[in-house]
């Protein structure tokens, strides 16, 4: 179970670690995945730190939590995905958004992480 | 009211009155006066890859009226010479600068790294050349862009930065002409640009009928303030992807199914008729000329499609060229108006031999094109001449675009408008592409700058004004001695009096020079380099001056401008993917040693 466990949570953290550096590096692409045009100066310099800066933080912090088996890794990715399912969710409910389908995914990887503090997550 | 006091007013009045008119008459005066000697407009319309005799009034079987219709009314240049390919030429052809000193040795697409550190191999309009665009502008004229520029996109190198008023323009090396769509998968867009700024095609583009209306819209816009307009045109007609409308497609059926060697042939026996080409003008069989006699039905059917789409592609720029020239005429100002029209380099003969082949189809369909014989030319459809029938559109001159022999260099010029006092005449004097800014100065009356312009160091244009060959002045403007150098991807040339010393690199080539006197032999057919050593030895030495005065860098070893194209198009498609490889795996990369120290220790 915990190889199971630590493979899946390693992979999905090398996903978001590729959203982190494709916002680094070509960001015009994965904006338009996100229903983003690219701004320009300060705007710009806001999605490209932004979003890379979210993106790497949940993928390191999971791998964090892999290797070292520091259960708090893990919630901190946890709680980073849980706001976003929540944040999306106001979005819809106040400023007229759309109900994005990402919902589904934040929540869903949200719970595994849980789950994976509690098998992979070491006792002091 | 006292009675003097109404007399007062009553003048006061009547003054009043009559001032206004006064003025008013004064301004007509002075309006009337300045039509009376109003500087001549210019339309400088220039097509994209045309090939020598592709038009009627060059020997070609393509119906060409309008531009048959100004080459009577105007001179003819049966000797001019452009740059082999596109950007250089195009450099050159707004400078009057050498294309190696304006920073265009070559099209960036086909560059080599090697090459591309140096400052002036950035393939992109140098800011120590100032164009005639700015020139004009800075003398009054409206200036105006419709078409491709392919000189640069970065910051102060789109058109609208280089002298033009209002500007539509293509930034790229081509695109579709049906939609924006780009051709090669080196651009992920096809790259307009409307006043500087990214634009999006309308939905009903066919290239010559838009790059034409906004030509019209552009002058149309500025007309009533009386001042005088420069209007550059670069068509995109009829670089690849070979298309046009099925209206004209449907007029070519059957017009090529003898092949490239009778087209060829034709062609060379009409430019002879017209007295383009002295009674006697031999060809070569290019060496990439396939014989039409061993092509399978289907091949010779597909290939008697292919061409007929390129001629409908001459026709259509044709009529959409009659129709400026209409409005020119419907507006008062054609009288006024001196046309250019030339091409930007020889005949294109980059199509595959077989483009249905699996290698052949991959570019095109990467790219969601089809090549079905049905829809060739039409919106979605993939289409090129061959090298063969290349061949023909370049009759009867050797090689084809990229190549410095005749027939990539030797193109279509027609001069008209006000003080062209040789109408319907052929000029077989020797002028070069830099020529056109220094003539276009003149007309304007505009004093080409030295080496300085606006405070700045500029270099000084090279070209000759062809205007007194154009009045009728004199014969030529080049003498005997007057040399003129040339290189474009190791390929080289150097015109002097009536000889070119030539050099081809590559399968075409065998790497040596060869001297030919092109005004007696334009087909190149009989090298001369043995028979008159003396002369040969001096061009050479020519060469090497102009070489060095230019700053013409060698290319690497075993270069190949397909070859270099193909890598950078490699390069452009994996070189991002390949970047966010390397940087997740160096985030990565620490991880990894930290899971393998613990698994070791425990």
């Amino acid at each position: 179970m915990k190889r199971v466990f630590s493979f899946v949570v390693s992979l999905l953290a090398v996903l978001f670690i590729v959203m982190g550096v494709r916002w680094l590096i070509a960001p015009d692409g994965i904006a338009l995945e996100f229903g983003l045009i690219l701004g320009d100066g300060l705007g710009l310099s806001s999605q490209i730190g932004d979003m890379s800066g979210y993106f790497l933080f949940l993928g390191i912090s999971m791998l964090l939590g892999v290797v070292t088996g520091h259960r708090p890794w893990f919630y901190a990715a946890a709680i980073l995905l849980s706001l976003t399912a929540v944040g999306r969710t106001i979005a819809w409910l106040i400023h007229d958004a759309a109900l994005a389908s990402q919902i589904r995914s934040e929540i869903v990887i949200a719970v595994l992480l849980l789950i994976a503090s509690r098998i992979l997550g070491e006792d002091d | 009211m006292p009675f003097r006091h109404l007399f007062f007013l009553l003048v006061l009045t009547a003054l009043s009155n009559a001032l206004p008119t006064a003025a008013e008459s004064a301004d007509s005066v002075s309006a009337s006066s300045f039509a009376a000697s109003k500087r001549p407009n210019i339309v400088l319309v220039l097509a994209d890859d045309l090939g020598f005799s592709d038009l009627g009034s060059y020997g070609g079987e393509i119906n060409t009226p309008n531009l048959d219709a100004i080459a009577e009314e105007g001179l003819r240049f049966s000797n001019y010479h452009t740059a082999a390919n596109c950007a250089p030429a195009r450099a050159m052809l707004l400078t009057g600068v050498d294309a190696h000193l304006a920073g265009v040795p070559n099209i960036p697409e086909m560059l080599p790294p090697e090459l591309q550190q140096y400052e002036h191999y950035q393939g992109v309009l140098g800011d120590n050349v100032v164009t005639v665009a700015t020139l004009l502008e800075d003398a009054g004229y409206h200036t105006y862009l419709a078409g491709k520029w392919h000189l640069g996109a970065g910051p102060g190198k789109l058109p609208s930065q280089r002298g033009f008023e209002r500007t539509v323009a293509l930034a790229d090396s081509g695109a579709d002409n049906w939609e924006q769509r780009p051709y090669i998968p080196l651009y992920d867009k096809a790259n307009w640009y409307a006043d500087g700024e990214p634009y999006q095609l309308p939905d009903d583009f066919y290239s010559s009928r838009f790059l034409v209306d906004k030509t019209i819209e552009f002058i149309d816009g500025n007309l009533a303030d009386g001042e005088p307009f420069f209007a550059y045109l670069p068509l995109q007609a009829v670089h690849i992807p070979v298309q046009a409308p099925q209206t004209y497609i449907d007029r070519y059926r059957g017009v090529y199914q003898e092949g490239w060697d009778v087209l060829r042939e034709a062609r060379r026996s009409r430019s002879i008729e017209l007295g383009l080409v002295p009674p006697d003008t031999d060809m070569v069989r290019m060496s990439t000329t396939d014989d039409w006699s061993v092509l399978s039905d289907e091949q010779r059917r597909y290939e008697s499609k292919r061409m007929p789409v390129y001629g409908a592609m001459v026709e259509a720029m044709d009529h959409h060229l009659g129709r400026l020239f209409d409005h020119l005429k419907s507006v008062g100002e054609y009288d006024n108006t001196l046309i250019i029209f030339t091409s930007d380099n020889g005949a294109e003969a980059s199509g595959s031999a077989d483009p249905l082949s699996f290698a052949a189809r991959q570019g095109p369909t990467s790219l969601g094109y089809n090549l079905d014989y049905e829809s060739l030319g039409l919106k979605g459809s993939y289409n090129t001449i061959s090298p063969s029938f290349a061949s023909a559109a370049a009759s009867p001159l050797s090689l084809f675009k990229f190549y410095a022999g005749e027939g990539g260099m030797r193109v279509p010029l027609i001069i008209t408008g006000p003080s062209v006092s040789k109408a319907g005449e052929i000029s077989h004097a020797f002028s070069f592409v830099t020529d056109i800014t220094p003539t276009l100065l003149s007309f304007a009356g505009v004093t080409a700058p030295d080496d300085r312009y606006r405070g700045r160091a500029v270099e000084a244009m090279i070209g000759k004004d062809l205007t007194p060959l154009i009045t009728g002045e004199v014969d030529r403007v080049y003498n005997e001695t007057d040399s003129i150098g040339y290189e474009l991807a190791g390929h080289a040339a150097l015109f002097q009096g009536d000889y070119k010393l030539l050099f081809t690199r590559g399968a075409l080539g065998d790497g040596h020079w060869h001297l030919y006197d092109i005004v007696r032999d334009p087909g190149e057919t009989l090298d001369l380099a043995q028979e008159q050593p003396a002369r040969m030895q001096a061009m050479l030495s020519a060469y090497q001056r102009y070489a060095r005065e230019n700053k013409v860098l060698e290319v690497p070893e075993g270069y190949s401008h397909t070859k270099q194209l193909l890598i950078n198009v490699v390069y452009h498609q994996f070189k991002t993917p390949a970047l966010i490889a390397m940087l997740t795996a160096l985030i990565l990369l620490p991880f990894w040693v930290a899971y393998r120290m613990k698994k070791r220790s425990t």
